[in-house]
């Protein structure tokens, strides 16, 4: 009986284990297009994502820093990719989503044009940043490679940080 | 060494509990000697942290503990008469001992603090010769000393100095202890037995022995405590156990305590909890009002109401409860005063008395904790500048002791803390000249002073009466710690002084920092809400009455100068011209000073909770935080403090945007008058165009409300006027004119409403909506184009 058991545990753990050797290699990933290109952040790392809703300006903050809004009670800054990343501001329309990233205890709503697909990745398939663009202070993880087409992944961490 | 911090935790407590009370004690016994409880207890204290610090090792508590104890044990005998001398040196081993119970609780060993100069010292007043060089020597030392007097027996066993016993030595100093405890208690039980009826003899000396020899009772806290200490090591036999088994279960049945301890951050999480509550209360009483509008007269109404009703007045009062859980005595602060003014009263050569009332006002927890400062700035500054030598006073005919009255009182939503002194109140002239010579104010800023504008500068940087720099103040930062922390809390700060008279400061502070009233401002199409703590008053006033000095907009408030500064300035706010003859001021009052912002238009009062803005936004300049209001929209809330910061940098916009508006509005040609025609017909179009075409006016068309809100929402012409058609697709004329209305900028635009209504209830409605001119169809040319003439202030020479 009781080899039995040790058996079934044995055999689940090494389930689990397998598992988590799986998830170790495969990255899951929600990618979505600002502009022309297309960008991806860790599925893990976004709270949710909302249909855009009214927000409040606040004032002696950057342009790309759209203001305040209202996520059941909790007070997020909102912050417009667009403009942040250096292109002009565009009127939403109906594929614009706010996508309200996490960092531990950092929350912030980021304005995205259009949302793509939710995609797992090997990690073998993500190449680093180009050399021009690394470093501590870039806001790019590393340059993820699809059968068609590479996606840049944002550092979540980088983008919730004050830089103003 | 889990337990062991436990019982350090437990000593701490206690002993903090205890040396709070002492200082007050103390201090009062120096003014009754004689008052032998006051002096029992005081010696209490000294024993039981000594007995305890004994236990966990700490020497140097222990040595110092144990000096304050003999002097203490010798003033209760009798043998030595309190007098201020001995009391500085036992005040000063009272704060070595809080110096080496906060070092405790921070590293859990009591090294580092040098005790052997007071120990000197204790020891010189208790009438040794001072030779105490280590705590090993003193300790033989003392207990000789202990020899001579006439100490119950087991007093001189409970000095014994347990941290130089070895383990078993301790030990067995234990069980003897507690075999004696047990003997002695056995002996009482016996008394009581057999002598029920003379309870009443024996009780009181039993009672006496009590207070008289107090190390019994006092040495009590460590035997509970002993077991989990020793237990490890080795188990006693049975009776030992029973014994430490009564001993405990004893005292806590003598101290059940009607409080519970809660982590401070479990009641924050709570009222963070009631904050949602409240919002959710707004929002409901917003829906409540929109669904009785829409159903009015419907049954299900009334019930609804009662629920609302119900569930609002259940949470202010769960939001009232909840802040009272948070509330502490106020005079948990007000404790250290009498010692410092004592102090004080030494150190300077006056004499000062102390009275404070009104210390069980309470005040939320975080509050206590920031007006600490604040207040020994004000008092030590009363004592030094305010109140003048005896001498003095008596020349001047005063008593030659001053007094210091503290008292604090709840007036509304506030506290207030009051400080009197009668001294020789603020010298107006005087504190004028020494700011003028300091470059804190310029000539002509001192001759517009108010006497209380002038009492204000005492709390400018860098400002001092004082002629010397003295130990106790005269470096002129006290004072502005004073304003910024009471403006942080939203207080307001109110002087009143009379010269040879006494000085009042009172200071005024918010119950709570959580939930607070706000008025709600609109300027253009945002929303702010300003703390109704810091609002003084709002007043409309007309455009006129905004004059521009040396740069910066202020008008005149019935007898003071009032400095204005437009919201729309501090927070960069879009400003589409508005030509609105009026404007609103909210007059805003902090700390001392005040200024006047000028707003679009007053929204209303209302309860928020303060959210903050987060990590990512936090440390904006001018706004506090944020809220959420009952739409679900966030409105930020204005940080009035460092709104008067900002407005002695921004620019005094609101004078020269009049003129620009003005040049802008400057018509040169008929062109430059633009008038725009929303009508769906495309044929009324062409009717109007053809009789206003002869002006040479700018004309623009726009088929239904909608599309004319949108030529006016996106700004790029000035319009002078609008010829509105009533029946339209999309929007009709009656709302396009009231959207118009909405827009501060447009408040004054003619709307001539032309239409074949010609129903008088039409004409009200066109009127109403904020039309202001009413032509119906058919119209002939000339009329229509005199109308607008007449609405645009057409010039003559442009006619052709």
């Amino acid at each position: 009986m009781s080899d039995k058991l040790k058996e079934i545990i044995d055999r689940q753990n090494s389930q689990q284990n397998s598992a988590i050797e799986q998830s170790d290699k495969i990255v899951q990933l929600v990618g979505f297009v600002i502009g022309e290109e297309e960008y991806a952040v860790p599925i893990l790392s976004i709270q949710e994502i909302i249909k855009p809703i009214r927000w409040t300006r606040v004032p002696q903050t950057p342009q790309y820093i759209l203001g305040v809004f209202n996520l059941r009670g909790s007070v997020i800054p909102l912050i417009d990719l667009r403009t942040k990343f250096g292109l002009k501001p565009k009127k939403h329309n109906e594929e614009t989503r706010f996508i309200v990233m996490k960092d531990e205890d950092d929350v912030a709503g980021f304005v995205i044009d259009r949302l793509t697909m939710a995609l797992r990745l090997k990690k073998s398939d993500i190449g680093p940043a180009p050399d021009t663009l690394a470093g501590d202070d870039s806001a790019i993880e590393g340059v993820g490679k699809l059968a068609d087409k590479i996606l840049t992944i944002l550092k979540v961490n980088k983008l919730l940080e004050r830089d103003f | 060494m889990d337990e062991f911090q436990e019982i350090l935790q437990d000593f701490l407590i206690e002993s903090f509990e205890l040396i709070e009370q002492l200082d007050q004690d103390l201090v009062e016994l120096e003014s009754r000697p004689e008052d032998l409880e006051l002096l029992n207890g005081i010696f209490r204290v000294a024993h039981t942290v000594k007995g305890a610090s004994s236990f966990l090792n700490f020497d140097v508590l222990t040595h110092l503990t144990h000096h304050m104890e003999d002097v203490l044990n010798k003033a209760r005998h009798g043998q030595l008469l309190i007098d201020a001398n001995v009391m500085d040196v036992i005040l000063e081993s009272v704060d070595l001992m809080k110096a080496l119970l906060s070092i405790i609780r921070d590293t859990s060993s009591d090294a580092g603090v040098n005790v052997s100069e007071c120990v000197v010292r204790l020891d010189l007043v208790s009438g040794g010769d001072g030779d105490v060089p280590t705590p090993v020597a003193s300790a033989v030392k003392e207990m000789e000393d202990e020899d001579f007097m006439d100490a119950a027996e087991d007093e001189a066993e409970d000095d014994l100095d347990y941290d130089n016993m070895g383990a078993d030595e301790l030990e067995a100093e234990i069980e003897r202890l507690l075999n004696q405890r047990q003997e002695e208690d056995k002996a009482k039980r016996e008394a009581k037995k057999t002598s029920p009826k003379s309870e009443s003899a024996p009780k009181p000396s039993e009672d006496k022995k009590k207070e008289v020899i107090p190390p019994k009772p006092a040495v009590k806290p460590p035997v509970p405590v002993a077991p989990k200490a020793v237990a490890k090591t080795r188990t006693y036999d049975n009776e030992d156990s029973d014994a430490k088994a009564a001993a405990p279960t004893k005292r806590t049945s003598t101290t059940v305590e009607q409080t519970i301890r809660v982590d401070v951050k479990r009641l924050d999480h709570l009222m963070n909890l009631i904050g949602e509550l409240v919002l959710a209360k707004n929002r409901l009483i917003k829906i409540n009002d929109d669904v009785e509008e829409r159903y009015e007269g419907e049954e299900f109404l009334e019930e609804l109401n009662q629920v609302v009703s119900i569930v609002s007045l259940v949470t202010t009062d769960l939001q009232i409860a909840v802040m009272k859980t948070r509330m502490l005595p106020v005079g948990k602060v007000f404790n250290k005063f009498p010692r410092m003014i004592r102090d004080l009263t030494r150190e300077l050569n006056k004499k000062i008395e102390l009275e404070i009332s009104g210390e069980d006002t309470e005040l939320d927890k975080s509050i206590v904790e920031e007006i600490g400062d604040p207040l020994v700035h004000i008092i030590r500054n009363s004592c030094d500048h305010g109140i003048e030598m005896p001498s003095v006073r008596l020349a001047a005919g005063k008593s030659e002791t001053g007094t210091i009255g503290l008292k604090a009182y709840n007036e509304g939503n506030h506290i207030v803390i009051q400080i009197d002194d009668d001294g020789k109140g603020l010298d107006v002239d005087m504190l004028k000249s020494k700011s003028l010579e300091k470059g804190i104010i310029t000539e002509k800023e001192a001759d517009l002073m108010t006497d209380k504008e002038a009492f204000s500068l005492i709390f400018k940087p860098g400002f001092s009466t004082a002629a010397a720099v003295t130990n106790v103040s005269g470096r002129g930062v006290g004072m502005d710690v004073v304003k910024t922390n009471i403006e942080k809390l939203n207080g307001i700060i109110d002087i009143e002084s009379e010269l040879g008279v006494g000085t009042s400061m009172k200071l005024k502070i918010p119950l709570t920092l959580a939930i607070i009233q706000a008025l709600l401002v609109g300027v253009q199409e945002e929303h702010y809400a300003i703390p109704l703590a810091s609002v003084l008053e709002t007043v409309r006033i007309s455009k006129d009455e905004i004059y521009t000095v040396e740069n910066r907009s202020v008008m005149r408030l019935r007898e003071e100068v009032l400095s204005l500064v437009h919201i729309g300035d501090i927070f960069e706010v879009e400003r589409i011209l508005d030509s609105s003859e009026h404007a609103y001021v909210v007059v805003l009052g902090l700390g001392a000073s005040k200024i006047g912002l000028i707003v679009d238009s007053l929204v209303g009062q209302e309860e928020i909770v303060i959210k903050s803005l987060g990590e990512y936004l936090k440390g904006i300049d001018g706004i506090a935080g944020a809220t959420i209001r009952g739409d679900g929209g966030v409105t930020l809330i204005v940080d009035v403090a460092a709104i008067m910061q900002m407005a002695k940098t921004v620019k005094a916009r609101v004078k020269i945007e009049d003129v620009s508006a003005k040049a802008l509005n400057e018509k040169n040609k008929a062109s430059d008058y633009i008038v725009m025609i929303v009508d769906d017909s495309k044929t009324d179009r062409m009717i109007m165009r053809k009789s206003l075409e002869p002006l040479g006016l700018t004309l623009v068309e726009a088929s239904d409300g909608q599309e004319a809100l949108n030529i006016l929402k996106q700004g790029e012409k000035n319009f002078d006027a609008l010829l509105i058609d009533i029946e339209m697709p999309r929007m009709d004329g009656y709302s396009l004119a009231s959207e118009i209305k909405k827009y501060n900028r447009y408040k004054n635009l003619p709307l001539i409403a032309v239409t074949s209504r010609a129903g008088k209830s039409d004409r009200m409605r066109g009127v109403e909506s904020g039309m202001v001119e009413y032509i119906t169809k058919p119209y002939s040319a000339d009329y229509l184009s005199s109308v607008v003439q007449r609405n645009v202030n057409f010039k003559s020479e442009f006619l052709k």
